[in-house]
């Protein structure tokens, strides 16, 4: 229990930190970018909405202090401001409309790429000298090391502009509604494919090794011999007593690599215009709409340091030793 | 950052506990300074090493070069537009009719610098604040480590992003941008490390010699971590060139800048794949990706050098072994002798031999041992450490693993073969005929099952008993070593150190083995808590009649429990006899320097006299039987004279 309130103060901290980021930058930024965006959109505004923004971005005479303890407050209410590229929509309501999207193309290429990864690791470890432990590492490497906008653009350009397999951009056809129907799931799920593929293609080597390599740690363990000289099923010891140790760094590291995989996913939608809040971030540099830009920083932020936290909940169910210290 | 986390998973391989029991003992004791030249040369002896520093320097070589192979502004726009490779453009040309070729080598010119500026730039703030915080700890660790670790879970592209936007454009907002998201991952690693630097013995020696905190820091810590820090350092530059380019295909770089990250903004602005020009797109991520990987290449070799235990290991006679299928068995081991039912002893042991290959010497760690145990016979195997015991009872076991190869000899089990048996009847063979209790209590129980839980395996595996039923015998087990059943559901690490013990040697008796190998399964307790154990231990071969093969190199408690007893020294037996008899009148030197290890508290005060410094014994001689059941290797002024340690090793 104090590990997980340990944690979750670490967390708020973190968060605290990067809320004082996104005050400081457009206040202590060279070349007063924020009054570049004012001169841009002023005309599109009524006052009272001027007025809200320039004390979002400190373009009054408030005191710097004043100012971060209003800031503070606007961000606990949930008040980040009126996005200027999709005046005059909130930008809560705008993140709103897409985080789902970056959800569904993250999750599942996250997950298949943990899951298949950590297999692979697992298995390449036990067998040492095998197909998989000398075949697979340096080819995933050689993989891994292109980077993901480039992969994805080969994949969008072979398969989808060359072959016609899969749709060229966006999550769903045009035109089509958003709804529960088969017809639809299935559209999304050909979207889906070469973004998500393409991060996991990138991202497997990485878990791969990381899995191998602790498993050969794990494996020179004196409580493997011993699972070992008990005469139990290989499977057996593999998983329940290799794999099951091996997988606490794992689960750390998935933690960390979180901001990572955000990252590849962010270029991804970019490559296939995939209306999350990845390319909209881009569009809102390019529009400079700082608003709606700080809002999608302290979001995904706020969803990777979630995610964190509950990795170290799951932590705690899997490593006992950690449940009573 | 999956290239920090590899570095990070072969850290904790090298922290972890020493391998097999049986290797451990070999290998030569860890120096207290660990050897700082070898790296650049074990490298320059890696194939992926060579092969990616030698991608690396065609790189370089290229960038540096490009205005000599391509001269003039390679951004010069020209009527052809996307034209397909050709003579007059090797590599074809962009919609605004540039040289893709001339781009690309000029490109390498800004990536490559930006890449390792990046790198050098995040491995010394990384390094600095690693080391400072694994050296000074306490409050200077806290504040460290708490940032390093707040700026590690910030989402690194949705920060650059934010920070480009708000910087001016240029290659120097990249430089710092980078420099910002990256050093925390240096950082982190490099602290864990100077952390166990920091406990070393020579650190503190430094410290008591009063040596300043800077140099101690820079000269006695960081030398020693020269390969985590040039993994660090390649991991930077890796993510500092991959990411320059993520940011400028974004168009947040300065997009006049001639990069191969510019390169693909522009093929992607231009549409280049829409109109089929792919030539406009390939080179510069293949540069991207061929230059990633020289550095991964190089990075991974630096984790194979470090840690041996990554690299692959060689195959012997093509055959592929998983962990769990028992010890390499060499060709020529065969033994066709019969053997007379009647006489069968429990274990009978013939000539082995077990040599650990290596990949510059062999070692042999048992040499020509043949003894037997007899039904209900207690054996003792003495002496010193690294002289092969637990080689001979994990051999029995068949559970030495490489580089350990079983070279002669053989081992039987009531008459049965055991180092023929097939993987399947093995596993029935371990635990069920003949089980162990290990050196190390401490860590044979696996840290994050239930005490219960591993017991169960052992029943539901051998004897398929339901779990209901197996978890009952479980409890019963537990009962017969006097814990507690509610114990069951209990860690390991919630028990103590006796208790761990007093556990794993009733899972040795869960299936009734008709023998069992102590090795050493008192070394790590307390006297009081060893006594108890001990007691333990006859109690069950009371009730359940089992024969002991039981290693220590505590020789008053071996002569106290064994009927009989072997002593080894350097891999060979040189001496066998009933434990009554080794104690009223031992034979062999070596045996007597044993003995006397251990001064008796009652009677006149002797003086300790072991063996003299730098005495070993060579060529020791198979034994001759001096007295019925007394066996003892002949030490014949010539075979068998202490020669010095030189010599001979």
């Amino acid at each position: 229990m104090r590990f997980v309130l340990r944690r979750l103060g670490f967390y708020l901290l973190a968060f605290w930190v990067s809320i004082t980021l996104n005050f400081l930058l457009p206040r202590f930024m060279p070349g007063d970018p924020v009054s570049r965006m004012f001169a841009q959109s002023q005309s599109r505004m009524t006052p009272e909405q001027i007025t809200q923004l320039q004390q979002l971005f400190g373009l009054d005479d408030r005191p710097v202090w004043r100012q971060y303890v209003d800031y503070l407050g606007n961000i606990a209410t949930g008040q980040m401001g009126i996005s200027i590229s999709h005046f005059p929509t909130p930008v809560t309501e705008v993140i709103a409309g897409q985080i789902g999207w970056t959800l569904l193309l993250g999750g599942t290429a996250l997950l298949v790429a943990v899951v298949v990864g950590n297999l692979l690791g697992i298995l390449a470890a036990w067998r040492r000298g095998g197909m998989l432990d000398s075949v697979f590492p340096p080819v995933l490497v050689f993989v891994g090391s292109f980077p993901y906008f480039w992969l994805a653009m080969g994949a969008l350009y072979f398969f989808g502009v060359m072959l016609g397999w899969f749709p060229l951009r966006h999550a769903f056809t045009a035109g089509s509604a958003p709804q529960w129907s088969g017809q639809f799931v299935a559209d999304v799920g050909m979207h889906l494919v070469l973004p998500a593929l393409t991060i996991v293609v990138v991202s497997i080597g990485g878990w791969m090794l990381a899995m191998r390599n602790t498993m050969i740690a794990t494996n020179a363990e004196d409580y493997i011999v011993m699972a070992e000289a008990k005469g139990l099923r290989p499977t057996r010891i593999m998983f329940r007593y290799a794999a099951r140790n091996a997988m606490l760094p794992a689960v750390t590291s998935f933690g960390m690599s979180l901001g990572f995989v955000v990252g590849g996913a962010l270029l991804t939608e970019v490559v296939f215009a995939y209306p999350g809040v990845g390319y909209q971030l881009l569009a809102a540099v390019q529009g400079l709409d700082y608003p709606l830009m700080q809002g999608i920083f302290l979001t995904i932020t706020a969803a990777v340091l979630f995610v964190n936290f509950l990795v170290d909940l799951v932590y705690v169910r899997l490593d006992p030793r950690v449940r009573v210290s | 950052m999956s290239v920090t986390d590899s570095t990070t998973a072969t850290l904790a391989a090298t922290e972890g506990p020493g391998g097999r029991p049986a290797t451990a003992a070999l290998r030569p004791k860890a120096a207290s300074r660990p050897p700082r030249r070898g790296l650049v040369r074990s490298l320059l002896r890696n194939r992926k090493a060579m092969l990616g520093a030698s991608l690396l320097v065609v790189f370089v070589a290229l960038a540096l070069l490009a205005p000599v192979l391509a001269p003039g502004d390679p951004t010069l726009i020209t009527s052809g537009g996307s034209q397909p490779p050709s003579s007059a453009h090797l590599w074809g040309t962009t919609a605004k009719g540039q040289d893709v070729l001339a781009l690309t080598l000029w490109g390498a010119r800004s990536s490559l610098f930006v890449g390792f500026l990046v790198g050098v730039a995040a491995t010394i703030v990384g390094v600095t604040v690693g080391l400072a915080a694994g050296y000074f700890g306490r409050l200077t660790d806290d504040v460290l480590s708490l940032a390093t670790n707040v700026f590690l879970l910030m989402p690194g592209l949705p920060l650059l992003v934010i920070l480009a936007a708000f910087l001016p454009p240029g290659t120097g907002t990249v430089i710092v941008v980078l420099v910002i998201t990256g050093w925390a991952g240096a950082a982190r690693v490099l602290r864990s490390m100077a952390l166990s630097i920091r406990a070393k013995d020579f650190v503190a020696a430094a410290t008591v010699t009063g040596e300043r905190a800077g140099w101690i820091m820079f000269r006695e810590i960081l030398p020693n971590m020269a390969s985590i820090v040039m993994s660090t350092f390649l991991g930077c530059v890796i993510f500092g060139i991959g990411s320059q380019a993520g940011l400028e295909f974004l168009g947040l770089g300065d997009v006049s800048v001639v990069s191969w990250g510019t390169n693909l903004y522009w093929a992607s602005n231009d549409g280049a794949l829409m109109v089929g020009a792919w030539w406009a797109f390939l080179p510069s991520g293949l540069c991207i990706a061929l230059v990633a990987f020289a550095l991964a290449l190089l990075n991974y070799a630096v984790d194979e050098v470090t840690n041996p235990r990554l690299r692959a290991p060689r195959r012997t006679r093509g055959d592929r072994r998983s962990v769990g299928a028992g010890t390499a068995v060499a060709a020529n081991v065969t033994s066709e002798e019969t053997i007379d039912p009647s006489a069968t002893p429990v274990l009978e042991v013939r000539d082995l031999t077990v040599e650990y290959r290596g990949e510059n010497r062999t070692v042999i760690g048992a040499d020509r041992i043949s003894f037997t145990i007899g039904e209900g016979e207690v054996f003792g195997l003495a002496g010193e450490s690294g002289c092969g015991k637990s080689t001979v009872a994990n051999t029995i076991m068949r559970l030495l693993r490489e580089p350990a190869v079983i070279a002669g000899g053989s081992v039987r089990f009531c008459g049965r073969d055991v180092l023929a048996m097939p993987d399947e009847e093995l596993r029935a063979y371990r635990w069920r005929d003949v089980a162990m209790v290990f050196q190390s209590a401490m860590s044979s129980l696996n840290p994050v099952m239930t005490v219960g839980d591993q017991i169960v395996d052992i029943y539901t595996t051998h004897l398929r008993l339901s779990r209901r039923e197996a978890r009952r015998r479980a409890g019963d087990l537990l009962e017969l070593v006097k814990i507690d059943r509610s114990r069951l559901r209990s860690y390991p690490h919630q028990l103590s150190g006796g208790m761990r013990q007093r556990v794993v040697i009733a899972m040795a008796v869960a299936l009734r083995p008709r023998l069992l190998i102590m090795d050493e399964p008192t070394t790590a307790l307390d006297v009081v808590v060893q006594q108890e154990i001990m007691a333990q231990i006859a109690d069950l071969r009371r009730e359940l009649g089992f024969a002991v093969l039981f290693i220590t190199h505590d020789m008053s408690l071996m002569i106290e429990l064994s009927d009989r007893m072997g002593v080894m020294y350097g891999g060979r037996l040189v001496e066998q006899a009933p434990a009554a008899q080794v104690l009223a009148d031992p034979q062999h030197p070596y045996t007597r320097a044993l003995m006397n290890a251990f001064p008796p508290l009652t009677g006149p005060r002797t003086e300790l006299t072991g063996l003299a410094e730098g005495v070993r014994f060579t060529d020791i001689d198979n034994l001759v039987e001096v007295a019925p059941g007394h066996w003892v290797a002949p030490v014949a002024a010539g075979s068998a004279a202490p020669t010095s340690e030189e010599s001979s090793a």
